[in-house]
């Protein structure tokens, strides 16, 4: 288990620096300026060369991406226009993204896993159509539209929840709602199949000739083996709600790190953009080994050192 | 609460360059003078001042003003303030006047004497920013940035990132205490949000940030109030002057009397926009009437045009091409895709390309465009035209994007500058505006409305050519 982890973990290091490679790569390949947009257009060539020196950007792309590794490493690199360290604007926010995506997913979860063991038991008739409905629904409709439709009904016709902001659980709702729509109907399909799946096996027959009760066959049994795919899915959808939520962030106000990412893209400020971008990996990578160590958990047939 | 369209960088005044931040920093710091609503310059800690010699300006301080520690204003706070423009580590927008001052001297605690290095007009207007406390902005650093400490009538109470900036009044403020106990302001990037978040009531005022396509629902609604006057941000449609087709007048000329600006105005912003005739709106102390203006003329256009050698080939094929680039603000690319249609009706065939702000800044700097639209915010100096038409502004030196070359207005404009004299300025600034509206450099197309939507209940906000918040200071809740 421990040489398992170690590997993965070393494993994520070609991935974070491909990640960092790119972004720097891009980030410089499009046209503009930070110091253009930090000293506005009435500043002397003199003031623009200075600031240019003072931040880098005048060294060769290979000098300024050893700076940027060595300021990563140190702890020292620091946004062009807040002034602050990468690492602390990336924190402040990524709880926020953290918090919404968390809530996102747990509202997927509650909402999504049971739909699909309904739909899977009650196979053809009119359970299994709704759950189809729905799912066909949630990822067919747009964050952009959903969003400003719960906060017409629940905000403004039926004045239950807040429009916008992060506060308490009233805050969260609607973004959480917005954001796991998709990921449930995702989700109440996976489930659907895999649970379909698992209780086609011949094992479970073997169980309930052994005389258990149905719901203990399907809970204990069929919903288990359903198990792995089921968290494959939740893992990746909670890396992909991470980083893809800077839709549902822009309409609440959430303070996230998407809103922060595409404000940092906005004013070319290149630390802040690749330290966010290398956040929102790093999150994602640690997200996909906790999915893979959770599968010895749901099956304990998988063994994790062999998997390396 | 009122609600900002985006995130303020920073809340130190000698830094702030984004207008969110610009808007709010008024409430929080007192500058050694204002401009009025005519773009005027009025007292703030400066009651009065004096200039013995062109080079030299002597500012008197009020008595009174504290900063929100406690500590009075003094003169050398005033002094830290202005030298510290120019250290590189503080990066401020401001160096270049900072290099303008030979000298920034206390010569008591009230009294400050500048002494420049060439007479420069503008100076006055430039002195508009906050003044901070030497103490404090030395020891918190970069820190003080999110750690204000000002002599305006609020002070900060916190600040969460990307979220809501609280502020509360400044207990030792000079002059009558503030009457709302706590002003929240929230970040709402979204269009449809911000205005949902008016009508739920959970924010009470929005201030040139309802697009006017909301405004006739907002109109319906009892509970809020709308209230608009002539803005100051001007709207306009550059051109490339090196392009071999739009350096030709007729050719700009043409296209100034293809655009329906009216018709445009009534469309796109409802009401909330003049017909703009240049740079600075009819308000203005330097504003000149005489100017040549061009009406919607199609008929003219296409005889101008047939003139300048751009014959209508036959079976309705264009002219020429042009291509317009814009940013992908939903308005503005709306408003050029209706100029572009207006612009194929006299057979110029204009194709419209929309670009994130970055790309389309970067292009236009480089001067990669035929025709371009942008706004100029908040207009109050007419040295203005220096940076945006005279041959040494061009980028990236200056904002002279269209490659604009006349040596009687780089003359004129650096006679603007070295004028003090009110009338001769205002002389000077008549003739500028009179060449540029017959050389057209850019059609002038709108002067937006300032327009706050509020609560009914909120009294005594009163709108300022900046568009900034300062009378907040001043307003109250309404008992009805």
């Amino acid at each position: 288990m421990r040489l398992y982890l170690l590997k993965r973990l070393l494993l994520t290091l070609p991935v974070l620096i491909g990640a960092s490679v790119l972004v720097f790569l891009f980030i410089h390949l499009i046209p503009g300026d930070p110091v253009e947009v930090m000293l506005g257009e009435s500043a002397s060539a003199a003031d623009r060369a200075a600031l240019r020196h003072q931040l880098h950007l005048d060294e060769p792309l290979s000098v300024q991406f050893g700076l940027f590794f060595s300021g990563l490493a140190t702890g020292k690199l620091e946004s062009i226009f807040y002034h602050e360290p990468v690492s602390r604007k990336v924190f402040a926010r990524l709880g926020a993204t953290f918090e919404l995506a968390l809530a996102a997913m747990a509202l997927a979860c509650l909402f999504a896993i049971p739909l699909g063991i309904v739909a899977a038991l009650r196979r053809g008739r009119w359970a299994d159509s709704l759950s189809t409905g729905f799912a066909l629904l949630g990822v067919s409709i747009p964050n952009f539209w959903l969003g400003p439709m719960l906060i017409l009904v629940f905000s403004l016709k039926l004045e239950w929840l807040p429009v916008s902001g992060r506060g308490g659980l009233f805050h969260l709702a609607l973004p959480a709602l917005t954001l796991g729509l998709a990921m449930a109907a995702l989700l109440s399909r996976m489930t659907r199949a895999s649970l379909l799946e698992a209780l086609s096996e011949p094992h479970l027959t073997a169980a309930r000739a052994r005389g258990l009760s149905e719901p203990r066959v399907i809970l204990k049994h069929a919903l288990r083996n359903a198990g792995v795919p089921i968290l494959t899915i939740i893992g990746l959808q909670f890396g992909a709600l991470l980083s893809g939520a800077i839709i549902t962030e822009t309409i609440f106000a959430w303070p996230g790190l998407g809103r922060l990412l595409i404000e940092a893209i906005q004013t070319r400020d290149f630390p802040l953009v690749q330290g966010s971008v290398l956040a929102i990996a790093l999150t994602y990578v640690m997200v996909n080994l906790i999915t893979d160590l959770l599968y010895t958990a749901v099956d304990p047939r998988v063994r994790l050192e062999g998997r390396a | 609460m009122i609600g900002l369209e985006g995130n303020p960088t920073t809340l130190d005044p000698r830094v702030a360059r984004d207008a969110y931040s610009t808007r709010i920093l008024p409430l929080l710091f007192h500058s050694l003078v204002q401009v009025d609503a005519n773009a005027e310059v009025i007292p703030d800690l400066a009651q009065s001042w004096e200039q013995p010699e062109p080079l030299t300006v002597i500012f008197h301080l009020r008595a009174g003003p504290r900063f929100s520690d406690g500590r009075e204003v003094r003169a050398r706070d005033v002094v830290y303030t202005l030298q510290s423009l120019a250290d590189p580590e503080l990066r401020s927008a401001r160096q270049a006047l900072a290099q303008r001052l030979q000298e920034v001297t206390a010569l008591d605690p009230r009294t400050v004497r500048l002494q420049l290095r060439e007479p420069y007009a503008p100076l006055f207007t430039e002195l508009v920013f906050g003044i901070v406390p030497e103490a404090d902005a030395r020891r918190l650093g970069k820190e003080f940035g999110r750690r204000p400490i000002g002599s305006g009538p609020y002070r900060l109470r916190s600040w969460e990132q990307g979220g809501e900036i609280v502020l509360e009044p400044n207990p030792f403020c000079a002059g009558p205490a503030p009457k709302i106990s706590r002003l929240v302001f929230r970040v709402l990037p979204d269009d449809v949000t911000r205005v949902m978040a008016l009508e739920r009531g959970e924010v009470q005022l929005l201030l040139n940030s309802v697009p006017p396509d909301d405004l006739p629902v907002l109109e319906q609604n009892p509970r809020l109030q709308i209230r608009s006057q002539p803005g100051t941000n001007y709207t306009y449609l550059g051109f490339n002057l090196e392009d071999p087709i739009l350096k030709r007048r007729e050719v700009r000329e043409a296209i100034a009397h293809a655009i329906p600006r009216q018709e445009l105005a009534d469309c796109f912003f409802r009401g909330q926009a003049q017909l703009a005739t240049g740079l600075l709106a009819p308000g203005h102390w330097a504003y000149e009437r005489e100017a040549e203006t061009y009406d919607y003329n199609p008929a003219r256009a296409q005889e101008l045009l047939d003139r300048a050698g751009f014959p209508r080939p036959a079976e309705g094929a264009p002219r020429f091409h042009l291509l317009y680039k814009t940013s992908q603000n939903k308005l503005r690319r709306r408003m050029v895709e209706a100029i572009a249609y207006a612009l194929g009706e006299v057979g110029i065939e204009v194709a419209v390309r929309s670009l994130e702000w970055g790309t389309l800044f970067a292009d236009i700097q480089a001067g990669n465009f035929q025709l371009y639209s942008l706004d100029w915010v908040g207009v109050t100096e007419p040295d203005i035209y220096y940076t945006a038409f005279h041959s040494k502004s061009i980028p990236p030196a200056g904002a002279n994007r269209g490659r604009y070359r006349n040596p009687e207005v780089d003359r004129l404009t650096e006679a603007g500058r070295k004028t003090f004299d009110p009338a001769e300025r205002r002389a000077i600034y008549g003739r500028v505006q009179k060449i540029l509206a017959l050389d057209l450099p850019y059609v002038s197309l709108f002067y937006s409305t300032d327009t706050v939507v509020s609560d009914r209940r909120l009294q005594g906000f009163q709108l300022f050519p900046e568009g900034d918040y300062r009378s907040l200071a001043q307003a109250d809740w309404s008992s009805e």
